[in-house]
């Protein structure tokens, strides 16, 4: 409740705007984290937005997805103040990598063995900041819509929407960025040695270039 | 059971991240899942991409939130006015 200087509604809008904002935190954190690559800037960064969003609320329509809403201005707000900060080159090189990066290197190592899921050959041995690591690793225009691919299940048009770009821009970038991320993944389980015995991806072989 | 206008497996590739992601029209859907129900090896590759997707989403979906945020958030909100 807001005290008696406070102008008529202040308090309904401050307790609406936190009614809707609430449920989106954590997810909005957890974005925020893998953005700045910083636990002090995302706490700083989610408290940004929120002013900002706050100060816009008037602009945001009523039953429509507040996530969404919520999200373009946290991703707005990234741009125009974080990326300045931490001005910085990928961490890792943008050559292109072969489609099925991860199956194939899976394969090569001789397969899962029969009825295992072959993804847990990588994923079910690693754990959730070496994951984040590989996530985190991804240029930033890459970094951007996996986190809002990967954390938020967010559609191709919801990130559209958040980006202010088209689809056939998101699809593009989270096609490539899928596959870095699998490199990523791949290089983050050999340097902690979840993998053993495996080629060094970037021996200069050739990836798989047919399909079935 | 082949039918006139079943996808090849390069037409199933092209597709099989917008098929994980349901980002495919009906029409496309279906056509996609036919071939993956005829085709082991295309299947095989569908199974292992929604299953990174699925296991990277379930990792990177464990994050504390910082316990007062949003009560600092409040307070600077009930400052704003």
């Amino acid at each position: 409740m807001t005290g008696a200087v406070s102008p008529p509604g202040v308090g309904d809008r401050q307790t609406e705007f936190e009614a809707l904002l609430g449920p989106v935190l954590g997810s909005a954190y957890g974005s925020a984290l893998h953005l700045t690559r910083n636990p002090a800037d995302a706490d700083d960064l989610v408290q940004e937005a929120s002013l900002l969003a706050y100060r816009g609320f008037g602009s945001f329509e009523r039953g429509t997805n507040f996530k969404a809403w919520f999200f373009r201005i946290l991703t707005n707000c990234f741009y125009s103040s974080y990326r300045k900060r931490r001005r910085q080159g990928a961490l890792i090189d943008l050559e292109d990598v072969p489609e099925l990066y991860l199956y194939s290197r899976v394969l090569e190592m001789g397969g899962p063995v029969a009825g295992e899921d072959p993804a847990a050959a990588v994923l079910g041995k690693m754990d959730s900041e070496q994951v984040a690591e590989a996530i985190d690793a991804l240029p930033e225009e890459y970094r951007v819509v996996a986190t809002l691919y990967f954390l938020q299940d967010f559609s191709y048009q919801e990130i559209a929407g958040v980006l202010g770009c088209p689809v056939g821009t998101v699809r593009s970038r989270l096609h490539r960025g899928r596959r870095l991320l699998q490199r990523a993944l791949w290089r983050v389980a050999q340097e902690r040695g979840i993998i053993r015995g495996a080629r060094d991806p970037d021996a200069g072989e050739e990836g798989p270039d047919g399909n079935a | 059971m082949a039918t006139p206008d079943r996808m090849t497996c390069e037409e199933v590739f092209a597709r099989l991240e917008d098929f994980v992601d349901r980002e495919l029209s009906p029409d496309e859907m279906r056509r996609v899942q036919e071939h993956l129900d005829a085709c082991a090896a295309c299947a095989a590759e569908h199974r292992f991409e929604a299953s990174v997707i699925r296991g990277l989403r379930e990792k990177l979906q464990r994050i504390d939130l910082p316990q007062d945020l949003l009560a600092r958030i409040s307070r600077r909100l009930r400052e704003e006015g």
